[in-house]
Parts: C-alpha cells; structure tokens; sequence
C-alpha cells in the first residue's frame, strides 16, 4: 500500500476550479516531486493533503485522500491528528519570530502532549535540530529569538519545527524559493538525507530542481495531472507532449 | 522645487509649535504650583486634607482614588478587551464582522458626559444591588470589600472607566491581531493546533501591541475627568476599600475649579494636582514603553 492514496480529488476557490479529479498515489521513502508553472495548483495539493485548505473560507474540496490507508476527510477523524501526519515546510520561511529558537521547535509536541517532561522534551528538539543540520549552528544560542537566524536557517528550523511532531511524510512547498543557491543547496542535500527515515513530498516550479532531487515526479497543468512517473523516465522519455514541452523550459 | 520649500517650512514652523505648546504647559504647571509645593513640601501628597478656610491643602486621597480606579479599569479591560478583539477577528462571521468594529469603535468615540449619566443611572444602581452589596455580604471579611456600599464609589467608577476603556484598547489589539501574517496562521495550523492553541500563539506574537493597548488605555483612564466625577462619590477621604467613596484628581479639579480662585492657595494646590497628574501619567508611559521595548528585544 502506498503512503498516500489521492482520489478522485477536486478542489475550487469559489467557483474557480483548480485542482481537476486528481488520481495519485506516494510510495513510502521516496523523494516525490510535484513540478508545474505557477498557478497551476500545486501549493493547493499540498495543502488538501494536509486539510489546510479548509481555513480559506471560500475552499471546496471533493474526493479523497488517504494516509496508511485512512481517509483524512473521513467525519470521524480529528483535523490536529490529519495535519500531524504531514509535516509542512511552507515556501516564505515562517518560524514564529517571537519564540526562541528552542521554542519554535518544541511548541508542536508541547501542545500536542507528546513528551512527558523537559528532559524528554529537551532530547527530542535536538534530535530535531540535528535531523535537519541546524544544531551545530544554534546550539549556544537556543534561547535567541528565531527572528536573528539566516533565511535559510530560518527554513532549516521549520523543517526541524515540523520533524519534531513525528509526521508520517513531510510536504515542502517550493522549499528554497525565496533563499539564496547556496542556501537552497543545503536543503536539497537535507531533503535527500532525510529521505532515508521520511517520504517527502516537494512541489517546485522548476524542472530542473525536480529532476535533481526527486525519485518520482508528477506533472501538474492548470489543474490537471498530466503525467507521473520515475523521475528519470520522465525527464527523457516523458509520455505526453505537455511534459516534454515543460521538461525542456517551453512552458513556465 | 519652490512648494517643496513652502512644506518643509510649515512643517518646521508647526512641530516648533506644537514642542512650544507642550512646554508652555509644563511651565505653567510648575510656576503656578510652585507656591503650593513651597508652602507644604511633601506634605501636598502625603497629607489628606482639604481645608480652603485655612488653606491647607493635601492630595493624597484623590492621588489613591485615580490609581486605584485605574487599577480597577485595567484589570477588567484587558482580558475583556483581548477577548473582544479575538471574538472581532476570528470568532464572528466575516458579514457581521465590520458591523461588530463599527459598534466599537462608536463606543469609543463616545462623549464621556455620556458614560457619565448612564454610569450614574443605570450602571451604579446595577452594579450596587448586583455585584457590591453580594460581595460585601458574603466577603466582607477581605479588607477589600470591607466597607458599606453606596452606589457610586471607586469601585463604580473603575467599572465605568473599564468599560470607556475597553472599546479602545480592543481596537488596536485587533488592528494588530488582523494584521497578523497568513503564513503564520497557517504554520500553526500546521503543527495540528487547535483553533484556541493557535489563538493563544498568536497572541504571543502580538503581545507588544497588547501591552502599548493596555498602557494606552490606562493613561486614559487616569486622565478621564467627567464619567468618572459623576460616579466616583467626591469625598475626600483615605479609601480603606474599593466600596469607598472617593476622588481622583482630575474629578477633584473638575469639582473644585468653580470656587478656586476665592482662595489663594487653592488654585496653586490644583494645579499641584495636575502636575502630580501630569507626572504619574509620564512615568506610567515610560513604563510602558519601557516594557513594550523589552518584549521586542526578547522576541
Ligand atoms: N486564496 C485563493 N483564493 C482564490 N484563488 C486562489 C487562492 N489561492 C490560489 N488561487 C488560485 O488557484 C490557482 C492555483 O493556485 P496555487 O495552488 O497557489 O498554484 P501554485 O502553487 O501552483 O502556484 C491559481 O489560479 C490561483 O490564482
Ligand atoms: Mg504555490
């Protein structure tokens, strides 16, 4: 069973229609890219996995999404529970810039209950801190507000903010967008790192970054899956004609 | 190039009027109590009594009452104040929501003579029957309601000025809390917080506002006049409870001015009071500013 089982999934701003009848399925330990130009609604994939989407008022969604083989939009289910499965890194860097570096980290377990006391909880934020390469540069300064750290260790600490709940998958959207190349290289080499314990999921605007970290990349057209498949097979010998036209820079 | 110059001009022209003002007013503060201040010492605050017969003059008991029905007013507002905000700005529907703001903000914009009668009228004998006699009943025990009530006390008047208060404090809260990025919201969300959890969070983010709301809010409450003169009892006496009834210093000025200048000392001990009004208020400003600073350096 993959990871994630995405049916029959539509989604629509008013009556803007932007996500039409998505069919996809994540395998587990893979890096899965999500590729097309913008607006064509990637970031809202991402976010009706994790039933973000809902707090935009004139959202609709239909269809279904499965984690492990449980509908997140089953009425049963509870929303904090769906959101804590997927980790989300969001495309501007977004620490809460009044809380301590510390703080950033372990306000998810915190209010979630996940750890039974400091000592508990002092481990897990440096098992996170670790995880995603940020530890050794903010070890001395754990009690300084997220707001001095760089951009992109101000991305680094989001990906640690968001390990430290223990998702079952982590979901970037457009991750290194607003960070500088050597920056964004430190993510991508994080992202194949942590590939090894988590499945990650990042939509990118770029083929070429897609093509450079992903095992497994779909093509997203004005709402429409156009293509999925092994990310070699689909960079040079890609299905359709809409692919390849992208792969090569004609469309974006 | 020559209306640029003409600008620059009125500018410069305005702001040194306006420091002249301020100055002018400090001046004569200081020069026309002065006599006051030389005739009692430290005696003008630290004394109670009010005596125009002899000209003896001490503000202790209206210093007490403006503090403590600020005190009051503060305590009530804020967590009132921050609730409304919350209830403006996420709680209601986007429809009623600019109707909601609209109410407040007419609230706050309303005459405090206003707030005076209905605090005298409809407030105190509420607030009286209601919420100090059961107090008094029941915890008359704590010095605090130790007291007899009447209807319009220090207690009435903190009331009342918590309520002038509040639709203003409320008001910059929720400018804060609407300007709070989406992106924000959404991290919190993210981590799987619950609507209030992720309230809660936000308000943190939002707590130098929350604090220059509250201090702003209390430097109009110790410097509102006429609500609260016709609420607060106008006796000069050392509250020994918050069901006393009292002064303030501007209802003891307001109060006192008509006949001031029959006497020679007593104008010099009002105008004591004002720069004793005009002192306090400072220096809860520059606590204020102080503590908004060193919430955004911690941050
Ligand atoms: N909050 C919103 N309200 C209305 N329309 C939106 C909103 N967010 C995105 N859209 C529209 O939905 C489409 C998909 O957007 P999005 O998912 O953000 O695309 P992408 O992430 O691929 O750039 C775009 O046409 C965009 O204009
Ligand atoms: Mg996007």
């Amino acid at each position: 069973m993959s990871l994630v089982e995405i049916s029959n999934l539509n989604a629509w701003y008013g009556d803007k229609h932007v996500l039409k009848n998505i069919n996809l399925e994540i395998p587990r330990n893979i890096i899965f890219a999500i590729m097309g130009p913008s607006g064509c609604g990637k970031s809202t994939l991402l976010r009706a996995m994790n039933r973000l989407l809902e707090l935009n008022p004139n959202a609709k969604v239909s269809g279904q999404v499965k984690i492990d083989g449980i509908d997140v939009y089953s009425d049963k289910i509870d929303i904090t529970w769906v959101r804590r499965q997927f980790g989300m890194v969001f495309q501007i860097p977004n620490p809460f810039p009044h809380l301590s570096i510390y703080d950033n980290v372990a306000i998810g377990p915190r209010m979630n209950g996940l750890v039974k006391n400091k000592s508990e909880l002092d481990q897990l934020v440096k098992w996170a801190l670790e995880k995603a390469y940020l530890w050794d540069e903010v070890k001395n300064d754990l009690k300084k507000p997220a707001s001095m750290l760089s951009g992109g260790q101000q991305q680094r600490l989001c990906i640690a903010r968001a390990l430290a709940l223990k998702p079952k998958i982590i979901l970037m959207d457009e991750p290194t967008a607003n960070l500088d190349p050597v920056a964004a290289s430190k993510i991508e080499e994080l992202m194949l790192e942590l590939k090894e314990d988590y499945t990650i999921v990042i939509v990118t605007h770029n083929p070429q970054q897609a093509a450079r970290v992903s095992d497994y990349v779909a093509f997203l057209y004005m709402g429409e899956l156009i293509e999925v498949g092994e990310t070699s097979q689909v960079f040079t010998r890609p299905v359709h004609k809409l692919t390849e036209r992208y792969v090569v820079g004609k469309i974006g | 190039m020559k209306s640029g110059k003409i600008f620059q001009i009125s500018l410069i022209l305005f702001i040194v009027t306006t420091l002249t003002i301020v100055v002018g007013i400090v001046i004569s503060l200081i020069n026309s109590s002065y006599p006051i201040f030389l005739r009692h010492g430290f005696g003008f605050i630290s004394r109670s009594v009010w005596n125009p017969i002899e000209e003896d003059y001490g503000i202790l008991p209206p210093l007490l009452g403006t503090l403590i029905t600020s005190a009051i007013a503060i305590s009530i507002a804020t967590p009132l104040a921050i609730s409304l905000a919350i209830f403006a700005s996420e709680i209601i529907p986007s429809r009623l929501r600019s109707f909601v703001n609209n109410v407040s903000d007419l609230m706050a914009s309303l005459p405090s003579v206003i707030y005076g009668l209905w605090g005298l009228y409809v407030l105190a004998p509420i607030l009286h029957k209601y919420v100090m006699l059961p107090l008094h009943n029941y915890l008359g025990f704590i010095p605090l309601f130790s007291v007899k009530p009447t209807p319009t006390n220090l207690f009435t008047a903190g009331v009342l000025l918590s309520i002038m208060i509040i639709p203003f404090a409320s008001s910059i809260i929720r400018e804060a809390y609407t300007a709070i990025p989406y992106n924000l919201k959404e991290a919190a969300y993210s981590l799987g917080m619950t609507r209030w959890e992720v309230v809660k969070t936000m308000l943190g983010y939002i707590r130098s506002a929350i604090f220059a709301g509250v201090f702003l809010a209390l430097g109009r409450a110790m410097g509102e006049t006429m609500a609260v003169a016709m609420v607060v009892g106008n006796i000069m006496n050392i509250p020994k409870s918050i069901f006393d009834m009292g002064y303030t210093i501007s209802s003891l000025i307001a109060n006192q001015f008509p006949n001031a200048e029959a006497y020679k000392y007593m104008v010099p001990a009002l105008y004591g009071g004002a720069l004793i009004l005009f002192t306090v208020g400072l220096i809860i400003n520059l606590i204020g500013l102080h503590l908004v600073r060193r919430v955004m350096v911690k941050s």
